[in-house]
Formats: C-alpha cells, sequence, structure tokens
C-alpha cells in the first residue's frame, strides 16, 4: 500500500529532503576528516567556538522529530536529536554505514530479524538535564503515528505489529503500541510483521528520537523539540526559515562519538534563492566566510566559473548521493510493450549528452546500472544495452527492424518542465537527438512540477515514456529496488513508483529473501545480481548518477562529505 | 505606448499624403533609412534561415557534446564560446548546440509571431473600431466597454493562465500569436473608432452618405483612406512590443517550447551564463535590442513621414508652400 523507500510523494522532493536533512556524514577521527574537500579552506586545526551559518534554500518545516522525513536522522535534525543508531560520520564509503547513537551497538536481532533489541547507553541526558529512557523512544515513534503529526517515511507503519491501524498515543487511552516494548528504563524491543534486516538503517531516522511525554505539545512541539543532541533550539521562526541553534550544555558528549560540535552557535537561513547562496558562498564576505549550505548545488555556470578559480575551487566539496535518474517505460503503452522498441531505445541513448544537460561530468555521472555506483548498494557493474558513451544508433535501428519499425517510429517522452532538472526540458531534448539518429522520432511533452508528479505515479494516468529518479532513505539495495520492481508495491490508488508494472515471483521472492539477511555485506551483492536480472528487462534505462558540488565559506573547517548524504556534515564542521 | 500614441496620433482630420510622397519623406530621414535596411537584414536573415544554415553546414538542434567542456559544467570550448570556420557564432553551453544556426531559426519564431499577431491585431482593431463607429449606439456601447475591459486586462497574467490551460495539441506558436493578438488589439480599435466618428461629420461623408452610399462603402471609400496614417503608424509600433511579448513569455518559460529556439527562450536559458559564457547572452539579447530599436525608428520615421506638420520640417514635397504655422515651428524659425 505504500511506496517504500526514498520518496514519498515524489522523488525530487525526497530527494531535496534527503539532502537538506541528511547531510550529516561526520569523520571519525580528525585524520580522515576534509580528506575528499575544501582542501586549503579547511586547514588548520578545527576548534570550538564562533557561529556557523546556514544558507539554505528550502525551510526546515516541521522541525519536529515525529514529522522529519530524513535520510540517517538529517542535517540540521540531528543537531538536536540523537537517535537509536545513526550515520557514521566518515568522508567517503566509510560515511554509508551505520553506527550506535543512543544505543550500545545497532541493534540485536532474533534469528529471523523480526525481533530487534536496544540497550540505552550510560548518562544519556535532556537539554534540562533529565535522563533520556526508552519509554521516551517508544513514545517518540508512537507519536509518529498520530494523524496531525504525519510527514515521517513509512516504515514503522508497514514493519511495526500493529503498526497498520495504531493512530498514535493522542487516541489509544494510553495503552500504546504493544510491538515496542520497555522491560526497562535501558532496553527496547521492536517486534516486526515481517524480516528486515535493515532495521538498523531505519533507527537512523529521527522517528527514533526520545520525546519526554510530559514536554509534548502536539503540533507545537516543533517549536521547542527538547533536545538530546549537541544543540538546542533557541529560536524557530516561521516554520524553521530561521532557526537558531546553542550549545546544549546537558549533551553527553562522552557518548557522542560522531558529532563533533564545534561552533557554539548554528544559524540556519532558509528561503534564499539558489543563485544567491552560491554568490554569497563565493564572495565569502563577513558571516558568510563561516557559511555552508545543506541544500545548495553549484549550477553548471557558477561550476564554470569556479573551475576557473583555484581558491574557489578549494572551496567546493564533492559528494556523491545514492541517486540514478532513468528513462521509465510503461510497458501497457504501445509500441513500448515491444521489448525490442524498449531495447532500441537503451542503446540509442546518449549519456554524454544527458550528463551535458544537467551541468556535465562533474555534476553527474553516467549509469548503466540502476543501483548507484557505491558498493554500499550493492554496485554490481552491468550493461545490458551498450550504447557507448553517445549512443549505438545502428544497433537501435537493427532492433527496430525485428520490432517491425523499419522506417522508424514515433514516440512521445513525457518531461517535466522544470528547467535545468534531472527530469526537465534539456535532458529531454538531448535525447530526443540521440533517438533521432536510431530514426525515432521524439514528441516532447512537457507538464508543470505538480502534474508531472502526479501523473507519471499514477496507474491510470501513467505516460508511456518518460525521465524519473529515485534515491534511497539509506544506503543500501533494498529501498532502492523494492519500491520499483516489487509487483507487491503496485499502487493503484495513489503514488506508484513501480512505473513498469514488473510483476515477476522470482523478483518478489529474492527481495523477500534478501529481507531476512541481517548481515549487510552478505546482502549488498545479492541486490547487485537482483539489479543486473531486473536491468535487462529494459523496464527502465538508467542514464545518470547526480553529483553534488557545494561551496563553503572560506573560514569553513572539517569539511566531511559522507556517500549516504553526499553533502557536508554539519555536526563536524568548524569555523574557528 | 498606446496612450502616448493615441494623443499624439497623426492628424486624423488633415488627409494622408499620397504614397509617393509618404516616401519619400520617409527616405529623407537618414536615420530611419538605416534602421530599415537593419530590419530588412534581419528579415531576410530569417526568411533564409535553412539556407544560411545548409550553408554553415549546421542544424539549430544537434547535439555537439565534443565542442563543450563536460567537467566544467559544459562550457563552450574555445575562445568567444567556441567561435570557429564550422561554428560561426560558437555553440551554446551544454548541449554544444550550433547558435548561429538557433540565432536564424530564432528570428523566424520571434520575427513571425510578432508580425502575424501584429496584423491581427490591426485586422480586429480596424473592424471592431469600425463597427463602434458606425454601427449605432448599441454597438458602439458594448465594443466601447469591451475595449476598455480589454485595456484594463494585466496582459502577462491573463496570458500566463491561458497558456497554462491551452490544449497541448494546438502548436506552440500558433497559440502564443493568437494570445498576443488577442490581447492587443484595443489600441488600434480605439484610434480607429475616435478617427471614424470625427471623420463621420465631414462634408464629403455626409455627401456620400445622402448619395445613398451604403456603410461598407463609406467605410472603405472614405474612412479607411484617412484612418490610414494612424492605424500604419500605430501598427509599426506595435510589432516592436510584440516581439518583446513574445521574448517575456518565452523567457517565463511558457512561450516557444524546446527544442524550438526562439530569442527569448535563449536568453533565459543564457542568463546564468552571464559570466561564463558571454556571447551566448549577448547574442539573443543584442539581436532583441537592435530588432526593437530599428522598429521603434521606423515607426517613429512612418509617423513623421505621414504627419503633414512633422513632415514639413523634412522640407520634403512642400515646395516652400506650407509655412510652419504652429507656434513650436514658429520658434524654430526664430531660433535659426
Amino acid at each position: 500500500m505504500r511506496h517504500t523507500s526514498i520518496s514519498s510523494g515524489n522523488v525530487a522532493r525526497a530527494a531535496a529532503i534527503a539532502v537538506v536533512l541528511a547531510v550529516g556524514a561526520v569523520a571519525c577521527g580528525p585524520e580522515d576528516s576534509g580528506a575528499k574537500s575544501a582542501g586549503s579552506a579547511a586547514s588548520g586545526t578545527p576548534q570550538k567556538g564562533g557561529t556557523l551559518s546556514v544558507l539554505n534554500n528550502e525551510a526546515q518545516t516541521d522541525f519536529d522529530p515525529a514529522r522529519l522525513y530524513t535520510s540517517g536522522g538529517g542535517n540540521v535534525p540531528s543537531l538536536v536529536f540523537r537517535t537509536l543508531t545513526t550515520r557514521k560520520r566518515a568522508s567517503g564509503a566509510e560515511g554509508t554505514k551505520v553506527v550506535p547513537d543512543l544505543a550500545t551497538d545497532t541493534g540485536r536481532p532474533n534469528a529471523d530479524a523480526t525481533v530487534w533489541t536496544y540497550t540505552l547507553k550510560d548518562g544519556l541526558k535532556y537539554e534540562d538535564g533529565s535522563p533520556i529512557t526508552t519509554a521516551d523512544i517508544k513514545y517518540g515513534i508512537e507519536r509518529s503515528f498520530a494523524a496531525e503529526l504525519s510527514g515521517g517515511a513509512p516504515y514503522l507503519r508497514d514493519w511495526l505489529v500493529g503498526g497498520a491501524k495504531y493512530e498514535g498515543p493522542y487516541k489509544d487511552g494510553g495503552k500504546g503500541l504493544d510491538s515496542i516494548e520497555t522491560p526497562d528504563a535501558k532496553t527496547i524491543v521492536f517486534h516486526l510483521n515481517k524480516p528486515e534486516g535493515e532495521f538498523p538503517f531505519l533507527a537512523t531516522q529521527t522517528q527514533f528520537a526520545p520525546v519526554p511525554k510530559a514536554k509534548d505539545n502536539g503540533t507545537k512541539y516543533e517549536e521547542h523539540p527538547v533536545s538530546s543532541g549537541p544543540y538546542k533550539v533557541v529560536k524557530n521562526e516561521n516554520d524553521g526559515e530561521h532557526l537558531v541553534l546553542e550549545r546544549n550544555p546537558n549533551w553527553s558528549e562522552a557518548t557522542d562519538p560522531e558529532r563533533k560540535a564545534y561552533p557554539d552557535t548554528i544559524d540556519v537561513r532558509s528561503g534564499l534563492d539558489q543563485a544567491v547562496i552560491n554568490q554569497r558562498l563565493s564572495a565569502s564576505q563577513g558571516p558568510d566566510a563561516a557559511a555552508v549550505t545543506t541544500d545548495t548545488n553549484l549550477g553548471p555556470a557558477e561550476l564554470a566559473k569556479v573551475t576557473s578559480d583555484k581558491q574557489l575551487a578549494a572551496r567546493v566539496g564533492t559528494g556523491h548521493f545514492g541517486y540514478t535518474n532513468y528513462i521509465a517505460f510503461n510497458p501497457n503503452v504501445k509500441p513500448l510493450d515491444n521489448p525490442k522498441v524498449r531495447q532500441a531505445i537503451a542503446y540509442a541513448v546518449d549519456r554524454t549528452s544527458a550528463v551535458n544537460a544537467v551541468g556535465g561530468s562533474s555534476l553527474a555521472e553516467p549509469a548503466t546500472t540502476f543501483l548507484p555506483n557505491q558498493k554500499a548498494f550493492g554496485y554490481t557493474p552491468y550493461d545490458p544495452f551498450p550504447a557507448g558513451a553517445s549512443g549505438n544508433a545502428d544497433k537501435a535501428k537493427e532492433l527496430l527492424k525485428e520490432a517491425g519499425y523499419a522506417d522508424g517510429l514515433t514516440v512521445t517522452l513525457t518531461h517535466s518542465n522544470a528547467k535545468g532538472g534531472p527530469k526537465g526540458p534539456e535532458v529531454a531534448t538531448a535525447l530526443q537527438d540521440a533517438l533521432k539518429k536510431a530514426g525515432i522520432t521524439v514528441k516532447l511533452q512537457g507538464l508543470e512540477g505538480n502534474d508531472y508528479n502526479d501523473t507519471v505515479a499514477s496507474t491510470k494516468k501513467e505516460p508511456g515514456f518518460f525521465l524519473r529518479g529515485w534515491g534511497a532513505d539509506w544506503p543500501s539495495g533494498g529501498p532502492f529496488l523494492a519500491p520499483i520492481f516489487d509487483g507487491r508495491q503496485i499502487v493503484q490508488d495513489g503514488a506508484n513508483f513501480n512505473t513498469g508494472f514488473l510483476n515477476d515471483p522470482s523478483v518478489n521472492s529474492e527481495i523477500d529473501e534478501i529481507n531476512k539477511l541481517t548481515d549487510l555485506a552478505a546482502a549488498a551483492p545479492r541486490w547487485g545480481a537482483l539489479d543486473k536480472k531486473i536491468g535487462e528487462q529494459a523496464v527502465v534505462v538508467p542514464l545518470f548518477h547526480p553529483v553534488y558540488k557545494r561551496l563553503v565559506g572560506k573560514d569553513v573547517k572539517n569539511v566531511v562529505i559522507s556517500d549516504w548524504t553526499g553533502v557536508l556534515d554539519i555536526s563536524q564542521v568548524a569555523v574557528k | 505606448m498606446s496612450e502616448a500614441l493615441l494623443t499624439t496620433g497623426a492628424g486624423v482630420t488633415t488627409p494622408a499624403p499620397g504614397g509617393r510622397l509618404f516616401w519619400r519623406r520617409l527616405r529623407a530621414q537618414r536615420a530611419v533609412t538605416a534602421a530599415a535596411a537593419v530590419f530588412a537584414l534581419l528579415v531576410l536573415v530569417a526568411l533564409a534561415a535553412p539556407l544560411l544554415t545548409a550553408l554553415e553546414g549546421q542544424n539549430p538542434n544537434a547535439y555537439h557534446p565534443a565542442l563543450v567542456d563536460s567537467a566544467s559544467g559544459g562550457v563552450p570550448i574555445g575562445s568567444f564560446g567556441g567561435i570557429s570556420g564550422e561554428h560561426w557564432l560558437g555553440v551554446e553551453p551544454q548541449t554544444g548546440r550550433d547558435l548561429f544556426a538557433r540565432i536564424v531559426y530564432g528570428a523566424r519564431v520571434s520575427l513571425g509571431v510578432a508580425f502575424v499577431a501584429t496584423l491581427i491585431q490591426v485586422a480586429l482593431g480596424v473592424g471592431l473600431g469600425l463597427f463602434a463607429a458606425l454601427g449605432g449606439r448599441w454597438a458602439d456601447q458594448i465594443v466601447s466597454r469591451v475595449t476598455d475591459v480589454a485595456a484594463a486586462l494585466p496582459m502577462l497574467v491573463i496570458t500566463l493562465g491561458l497558456l497554462a490551460v491551452a490544449p497541448a495539441s494546438i502548436p506552440r506558436p500558433v497559440l502564443i500569436t493568437l494570445i498576443i493578438a488577442g490581447l492587443g488589439w484595443f489600441g488600434t480599435s480605439k484610434i480607429v473608432r475616435a478617427g471614424a466618428l470625427s471623420l463621420k461629420t465631414l462634408d464629403h461623408v455626409s455627401a456620400a452618405r445622402l448619395s445613398g452610399w451604403g456603410t461598407w462603402a463609406i467605410a472603405r471609400r472614405e474612412l479607411l483612406p484617412a484612418l490610414a496614417a494612424p492605424v500604419i503608424t500605430y501598427a509599426v509600433l506595435l510589432v516592436p512590443s510584440n516581439v518583446v511579448a513574445e521574448a517575456a513569455l518565452s523567457f517565463l518559460g511558457v512561450g516557444i517550447k524546446p527544442p524550438t529556439p526562439s530569442w527569448g527562450q535563449m536568453l533565459t536559458d543564457a542568463n546564468t551564463w552571464y559570466q561564463a559564457a558571454p556571447t551566448y547572452l549577448l547574442l539573443p539579447a543584442g539581436l532583441l535590442f537592435i530588432t526593437v530599436l530599428s522598429l521603434t525608428m521606423i515607426g517613429e520615421g512612418v509617423r513623421t513621414a505621414l504627419d503633414p506638420r512633422a513632415a514639413s520640417r523634412l522640407r520634403v514635397g512642400t515646395r516652400n508652400q506650407n509655412k510652419p504655422t504652429g507656434p513650436i515651428e514658429s520658434l524654430e524659425e526664430k531660433a535659426s
């Protein structure tokens, strides 16, 4: 019934959220911090103190742990909310790992991964000095089931026994959700209705942050959520447009090896134009010298300017967030019901042009696999329809001939009208030009943003040939493949992400089998193998994986960018 | 602009100069001749777009990924936006599409939409204006009120709304032409109505009516020739405003759909590139500027040539008979 994985309403939104909230990989030791980026700017030993400015486009709306939809607990949210587990704050692939946060380990499963047990560390306190208990974590999760506190990821509802029917603590008459047990103040046990080896990933989300029942004032809780992390909220204006965080004196630093918390104050300003953000970071004047952004990429033209300026180039952080942009087919629409036609298109695509359309090789990498090109996702290189860098028009023509379209054919490509975006007119026209060389005439149909997202996610209105993107809530193959290719996740009424209507029993059962694995290292290659098997059916044609390029102010040190989030982790940044 | 024109409209009650005299007066204004030459060149380029691009050996929609530096955001390789023997004006960032080909094909859209929209505006304006002036009290009331309402509509907002709901099956250039025309006819209509109403009271028109001429014949033989001057003047000035309207719509992303080039659409794509690839921005911006400036100068020249008082200063075709009589002209006489 619900689309799991990344994107709740639409992928773009999920990606944005993931990016905004999820930035948070921190290096765990000084030796690997800043390894990847921010070279000269990051020199010198990071020191405590100062004010870090965060200049963002999107506001931190609904700053309530029950309502935030994050990947790995988010970037700004993770400064205030500690969770049972969290992301490892390290650059690159190391940062895709799950590590304990409030808990002593990443969780102890039973034999079939349906029961997960956690124990809290000693000495955990809220901002007011009172102790954190497992009852508060249970309460925090229960709150997220309340209709008035909606917004979080759907997994808890899907996975917890009784979750589908539970309506939250305000309506349960004090009974709570039975599938979460708290035998004592330090132990919490989760009962799931099916094996979920990736439960530790889910426990990084803000819904797993403790909420003291006595301080819960419903929808107003977001104005001053009680902090368990290194910072507390001292100001929240305009629903997260301006957020001021100051040091939480009762943060149990000794229990938190992940968050570094160098600045004394963090000032998050949102609602800024993206060009303005990049201009301010590039100028780095006054307080902007100690500024970063967690949601604004460099655009192609800005990149052209930055790469020609060595000093600016040294201030650019590069990151990879697991995301894939692809061509999606609806096999119920002629002529795309014919696998040969889909394969012909797969052979004809010019990935160089498509990559250039979104800003070139620094901002995107060509993709032939659906899984992102990272080990954590189980990346297994394969290329079932080798198109080379610029398309194989001859092979495409050959297939079209076999399919009975020797004289070429005309298809309509539906795209979003959002200019400059990965599903926008630029990518569409690049594909149009490439397919023309193979004798395929592409008519373009542009739809406005919301209309586009609704249309392609509706089983009734879904077009035959369109652009789509997908990212995962955590770095693993499961949330990447299941919503798109699991036949049981075809959503008839509501947002459907299995746009190819793939319902292959062998794929479905393999997904179930892998979900039983609690050894993530063993699961990863199986996701990779499954990806390859699905890829050969040409229900999607992967185009590219986006790359993030973000400027930081000139005084910013200790830039850590994990492959989990792709953007710098605020909890690691120093400005002194 | 339309308001100013309404008040400066060439003297409706004065007979327009004959065709030959008009051309002589027009040619006497050197700036206008230059503007006309520039504009004629632009029209020629637009008409000959397929020939010119064939001569260059390019087409406006073909991608050339090898001509842009992918790692630097797709900035054109080479100086001045990648200008070369193959690509006369360089290539577009990110795509490597030929800018010369896009510019000349873009001219077709920009100028074509503006011209056709102007023709429709004039036809609608003249028709409705005459209908209001000659069709009786009720016709006048209805047309005049509709004109007032049309003039008061926030054109851009309405256009955005119309473009959003229009079916995708209508070709975009046609749709934009119709919308620009449909929302910009009222100026002509007001001029024609006012002109026709004052002409109607003149003796030669009354005489024609008394000799039994029908309304249509009077309109065609007595009113239209006299209305030609103000209408032509206004129409020439409508063209540049229509060029700008198309550019604005394309700039806002609701105009011409990709991959069809138009100058306005090129401008919007180029606006982030002003530092990294300035030629990309300067080409469509400069051409729009030149087009609008030359058309405005031509419009001003036409107005001057058709206005006997202004024309007298040109000393063309007056044979010194018409000594300036207006107060301004007298002052000028004294000053010289």
